[in-house]
Parts: C-alpha cells; structure tokens; sequence
C-alpha cells in the first residue's frame, strides 16, 4: 500500500537532501583525506569491521562455493589449459580441500614473515562495495602499526606476489588497494628480458604494462615484477621482486615508440584470505 | 517512530555488510550486484517518495563512506533514486508480481548510470565506457533476480515497523 505523500513537503525534502549531498561532495573534494569526512569515513570503515569479520567468517564457506559457481565464464575459457592438471590437483586436495588450502596458505605466508622480518600478517574481511573500485578490507589497523602506503603482498618466500597498498587505515582495520584497480600504477620489470615499464590495473581484465621498448623480444607467459627505483631521494613504493603477473598478450598498437603488454595477474584477488603487509618503504609512488 | 528508524536502518547496514562481503564474491561476468539500490528502490515503491529520499540519503551516505571516492556522489543518486522510484509507484497501477523486478532494474541501471556519469563529470570516472555499459546492464539484471528475496522480507519489516493507527471513541 503506497501512501500519498504531500507533494510540497517531499519536494522540499529532496531539495534539502540534494543540497546535502552536493555539500558533502564539494567538501570531501576539497579537504581530501585529512577534512572531517575523511575521519567519519575512517569512522564507519571501523565500526563495520568487527561485524564484517564476524560475517566473512560465518559466510566464508558458503561464499567459497558461490565464488566458485560465478567464475564459471572465466573457468571454461582456462578449462582447456587446466584440464591435463585437474586429476593432480584432485589427489592433492584430499578430503579436505578448504583446511588444506587454507594450510598451504598459511605455510607459505609464515616463510615469507620469515623472510619479511617486521612484517604483519592479515585477514581479509571485506572485498570493496563498488563496482568501480578494486579493493579489500584487512583486519590490521593502526594499532597494529598499519600506515599508509605500506605494500600488502601475498604467496611464499619464494614466490612473493604482489597484493596492492595501503591506502586507507582505521584504529583495526585498513584498506588496501588491489594492483588490479585503475587507480594503481607500479613501476616493473619483464622478466627475462629486463626491460622496466609501468604497469597499471584494469579492473577485472589483464593489467596493463606500457612503456616497453618496441624493439624488446617479449615472450609469452614471462614474469613480471616490481622493481625498485629513486626519484631525487625518493624510494618507490614497492620492494623489487614482488611477482605481479605473466605476460598473456602482446599489444600491437602500431605505436614505434613504445608498445604495451597486457599481464595476468598473479594473485586470484577473488579468493584472497590472508596476506602479509611489509615495512613501510619511503616514497610516495609505486 | 524510533522503531522504525531502527529496523529501516538494520536493514541498510546489513544490506552493506552483505555487500562488502558476499555480494564482493558474487562477481558474476565482472560485476557485482548493487544490493543497497534494490533495498533503497524497494522501500520507495513500498513506503513513497519521501522515506524513499531519506532511506536513499542514509543509505548513499553510508555506502561513501567505506569507498574511496569523493563522499556524497552515492547519496546524490540514492537520494535521487529513492524519490524517484516512490514517485514513478505511485502513477503505476499495475497489479503483475513482476512489477517490482522491473521497477529494480530499471532504477537499478538508472542509478549506477547517473552515478558513473556524475563521477564521470568530477573526474572520478576513468572507465571505458564499454565497462561502464556492462555495469548497467549487468547490475540492473542482478537487481531483478534479488527482487524476489528481497520484496517479500523489506514488505514485511515495513508493514511491522509502521505506526499503528489508534482510533478512540469517547
């Protein structure tokens, strides 16, 4: 049953609502990320983070298995790939496949704290709200000695594959933005052939490294990784030798300065449980 | 009254929880669904325009603030959303259990489309629009196939939550 509003009365409240809203734009745009707005955003992020972890932990099971059904589309193109290691992997998975999974992870998140001293482990709770922005809530915050910036990271000691930064942090929790965002831009490198580009998210489509020199021999599924740089003192953001991806297409824009790569990357974002944030480097930019 | 604000806003905080959770995962072809749209665009079908543009502005507000945009572009829409959608119910008489799948898809793409485009307007929008297209369709069709789980629950906690009327005879 609809009730008729008076039509004045909710016309004026819209134009007050409206006119709310543009203020919070136009204020938000202005004081960035130090302005009041900015704290009750930090505020809310930390009031939802115990309830959020107390829902990921209750649905993460479920959630699995949906997650599973909705990347069908994305399976079937790799189907013909996996296929020859499908029975492997079903021996090895054994009768437990999410504790074992979730061991693995662990194992090799703790080598790698090993070989990261000062490094703080972290849950994931939250996967972003928004189908413009790629990000994750983790369950570290200030308190924990979580700053901005600091690079979140993922994989084994051997494999070190990179997450994203830190772009956001409450008193227990923190937001990372993933290296898929189109916000995020690293400096990296190909691996075999040395050649050093910058490498920038799209979103759920392969990431994009440009800046390659056309004259470079770029082969198929070959490593690419952060690498380090100075900038007038500067330090860039990430350590070098984070995997960020292989190489799964060469662009042939025609361009005879410099061509671009499309990289696949290394982490499945979407099944992202536990990952490492590493020392704070100083710089400001990937 | 109180009662009502309350229940209306547990179900926009747990609309967002399920969003940043779940709703995360269900990333079906690239998209996730727009939960907090269709619980906004229903409670303006069900209630009217007015608590559809509060409803919208509180949930819009909310949503803001966990992303890490300029605050305030969601609450435009929803504010916007939630109006509108109560006052398109009111000139629509159609009794078919459909309508209010079709009333969700198409807020739902109106929405997400109005928001890209006023991100688009302050340089927050740097998407192909090719992806920006996919959002609409896809979000709009995900809203629809929530409908119908999520109609019959926001009916029932807003017919629960609404004043009673106290006629006395003296």
């Amino acid at each position: 049953m609809v009730t008729r509003p008076r039509p004045r009365s909710a016309r004026f409240l819209v134009i007050v609502l409206v006119s709310a809203s543009l203020a919070v734009i136009t204020l938000d745009y202005r004081q960035g990320t130090t302005g009041p707005l900015a704290a009750l955003g930090r505020g809310t992020q930390a009031a939802l983070a115990p309830l959020q972890s107390a829902v990921t932990a209750i649905i993460r099971p479920i959630e699995s298995f949906f997650s599973a059904v909705t990347h069908l589309p994305t399976l079937q193109e790799d189907n013909e790939r996996l296929r020859g290691r499908i029975a492997d992997l079903e021996a090895e998975r054994g009768s437990a496949p999410n504790w074992q999974e979730l061991y693995e992870t662990a194992s090799g998140l703790l080598e790698l704290r090993g070989a990261n001293p000062g490094s703080i482990p972290a849950t994931v709770i939250s996967n972003g709200v928004s189908n413009f922005e790629w990000s994750i809530t983790i369950d570290r915050g200030s308190d924990d000695g979580i700053q901005i910036n600091q690079p979140v990271i993922a994989g084994t000691a051997e494999s070190p594959r990179l997450v994203g930064r830190v772009i956001r942090v409450t008193d227990r929790s923190a937001k990372v933005q993933l290296a898929i965002d189109r916000r995020h831009a690293a400096a990296a490198v190909l691996g075999r052939s040395r050649e050093i580009g910058v490498i920038a998210g799209r979103g759920d489509d392969d990431m994009e490294m440009s800046f390659v020199a056309p004259s470079t021999k770029v082969e198929g599924n070959e490593p690419v990784f952060t690498v380090s740089y100075s900038v007038n003192g500067q330090q860039g953001l990430y350590p070098p030798g984070l995997l960020i991806g292989t190489v799964s297409q060469l662009q042939a824009d025609g361009n005879e300065l410099e061509r671009s790569v499309l990289v696949a990357p290394a982490v499945d974002f979407s099944a992202l449980q536990l990952v490492l944030v590493l020392k704070p480097r100083s710089g400001d930019d990937g | 009254m109180i009662r009502r604000v309350v229940a209306i806003g547990a179900v926009l905080v747990t609309a967002l929880l399920l969003q940043s959770t779940v709703f995360g995962e269900l990333n079906l072809l690239g998209v996730r669904p727009e939960l907090v749209y269709a619980v906004v665009i229903l409670i303006a079908v069900l209630e009217g325009p007015s608590e559809g543009a509060v409803v919208g502005f509180a949930g819009g507000l909310l949503q803001d603030f966990l992303l890490n945009e300029p605050k305030g572009i969601t609450a435009l829409t929803l504010t916007l959303l939630g109006y509108g959608m109560g006052l398109a119910r009111q000139y629509v008489s159609s009794p078919s259990p459909l309508l209010p799948m079709i009333l969700v898809a198409a807020g739902t793409a109106g929405g997400v489309a109005f928001h890209s485009i006023v991100s688009f307007l302050i340089g927050r929008f740097d998407h192909p629009v090719t992806y920006g297209l996919r959002v609409v369709a896809l979000t709009a069709v995900y809203g629809a196939i929530l409908t119908p789980l999520v109609h019959p629950l926001l009916r029932r906690i807003a017919e629960g939550s609404r004043p009673r009327r106290v006629v006395r005879f003296s």
